[in-house]
C-alpha cells in the first residue's frame, strides 16, 4: 500500500512509457519537416538564382527549426493527457530529448527513401540550384568559392554522419521545449504543510 | 536550491553547445559548413556565412540569430542560482517568452518584407533575448520548493 502511494506520488517512468508520446509526436513532426523541405527544396530547384539570402532552401530552414522546436512541449502534452499527468522536470528532459532523436532520425530517413523511390537527382538539383543562387551573391570571388566547396562536399556527406550528428542538438533543443512543456502541462505537486 | 543535478548536467550541454557553435574556425578549420561542428547544427540552422559571425576567419557553425539564442540560454542558465539566492519570484516568465518568440518572428518576417534591414548585431541581441528568456522561465524550477 505504501508502496502504491510512493508510486502515485513519485512516479518513476521508463523508455516504454515515453515512447508513444515521443513516437508520436516525433513521426507527426518530421513528417511535418519532410514536407515542408521538400515543398522548400522544389521551390528552390524551380526558382530563378537572384543572389538574395532569402532562397526558398533558406526560409524552409527557419521554418522546419521554428516548427520541430516545438515537438518536446507537444510530446510533454501528449504524455500528460495520455500517459499520467504527473512529469517531473528530468522525466519531461529525457521525454523531449526522445522525441528530437526520433525526429533526427526519421526525417533523413524520409529524405533517403524520397531519392532512393521517387526523385534520384534531387540533391543534384537542390545543390546546382544552391550554387547558382551562391554565383549571383555580391560576396568576394573566393568566398563564394569556399561556400560553394562547402555545400558540394556538405551535399555528399553519408545519411549515417547526418543521422548522428543531427540527433544531440535536435535533441537538446526539444529537451528544452519539453521542459517548457512541464512548465505549463505538467501537474504541480501539492504543497504539504 | 533544487533539481540540482539536472541543472549541472544540462549546464554542461548548454556550455558544450554554444562552444561548439563557434564552429571550425576553433578547430583551425577555414569553413564551417561541412566542418564537423557545421553538422551538428546542420538541422536546426541555415548556416548562411554572410549571416553569420566569423571567427578564426570561418563562419560560426550557426547563423548570428541562433548564436544569440545558444549564448542567451547559457546565460540565462548561469544566472539562475543568483535569482535563487535572491529569492526573485518570476511569474512573467512564460510572458516573457512568448514576448521574444514573437519579436524574432517580427524581426524576420519584417526583415523579409523588406520593411527594415537587420544585422548580426540585432540578430544577436533579439536572439541573446530569447535565449535569455528561456531559461529564466525555467528558472522557478530550480528554487521553488513546491518543485521537485
Amino acid at each position: 500500500m505504501e508502496e502504491e502511494i510512493q508510486t502515485q506520488e513519485d512516479p518513476k517512468y521508463g523508455i516504454g512509457d515515453y515512447m508513444p508520446s515521443a513516437a508520436i509526436v516525433g513521426v507527426i513532426f518530421s513528417l511535418i519537416s519532410f514536407a515542408t523541405g521538400l515543398f522548400f527544396g522544389y521551390q528552390q530547384i524551380n526558382s530563378e538564382p537572384t543572389g538574395s539570402f532569402f532562397s526558398p532552401f533558406m526560409i524552409s530552414s527557419g521554418v522546419i527549426c521554428l516548427v520541430s522546436a516545438l515537438a518536446g512541449l507537444l510530446a510533454v502534452w501528449h504524455f500528460t493527457k495520455e500517459v499520467s499527468p504527473k512529469l517531473k522536470l528530468g522525466q519531461g528532459a529525457v521525454l523531449g530529448f526522445l522525441t528530437g532523436a526520433i525526429i533526427a532520425i526519421l526525417s533523413v530517413a524520409f529524405s533517403e527513401l524520397w531519392i532512393l523511390l521517387f526523385d534520384p537527382e534531387y540533391t543534384e538539383k537542390i545543390l546546382s540550384s544552391l550554387i547558382a543562387n551562391i554565383e549571383e551573391m555580391e560576396l568576394p570571388s573566393a568566398q563564394k568559392d569556399d561556400m560553394i566547396d562547402a555545400y558540394a562536399e556538405g551535399f555528399q556527406q553519408s545519411s549515417l554522419r547526418q543521422l548522428f550528428m543531427g540527433i544531440p542538438i535536435t535533441g537538446l533543443i526539444n529537451l528544452i521545449t519539453a521542459l517548457i512543456g512541464v512548465k505549463i502541462f505538467a501537474e504541480k505537486p501539492e504543497e504539504k504543510f | 536550491m533544487t533539481n540540482r543535478k539536472l541543472y549541472f548536467i544540462l549546464l554542461v550541454a548548454f556550455s558544450g553547445m554554444v562552444f561548439l557553435s563557434l564552429g571550425g574556425g576553433v578547430w583551425g578549420a577555414g569553413q564551417s559548413i561541412n566542418h564537423w561542428t557545421g553538422v551538428l547544427f546542420q538541422s536546426v540552422c541555415h548556416q548562411d556565412p554572410t549571416r553569420s559571425l566569423y571567427l578564426y576567419g570561418a563562419p560560426m557553425a550557426v547563423n548570428s540569430r541562433c548564436f544569440g539564442i545558444f549564448a542567451g540560454i547559457l546565460i540565462g542558465w548561469l544566472i539562475i542560482p543568483l535569482l535563487s539566492a535572491i529569492n526573485f519570484k518570476n511569474k512573467l516568465g512564460l510572458v516573457v517568452l512568448l514576448f521574444a518568440v514573437m519579436l524574432q518572428i517580427l524581426d524576420y518576417s519584417g526583415n523579409l518584407m523588406g520593411y527594415w534591414e537587420n544585422t548580426n548585431l540585432s540578430r544577436v541581441l533579439l536572439g541573446g533575448f530569447l535565449g535569455v528568456a528561456v531559461s529564466l522561465s525555467l528558472s522557478d524550477f530550480f528554487y521553488n520548493h513546491n518543485q521537485t
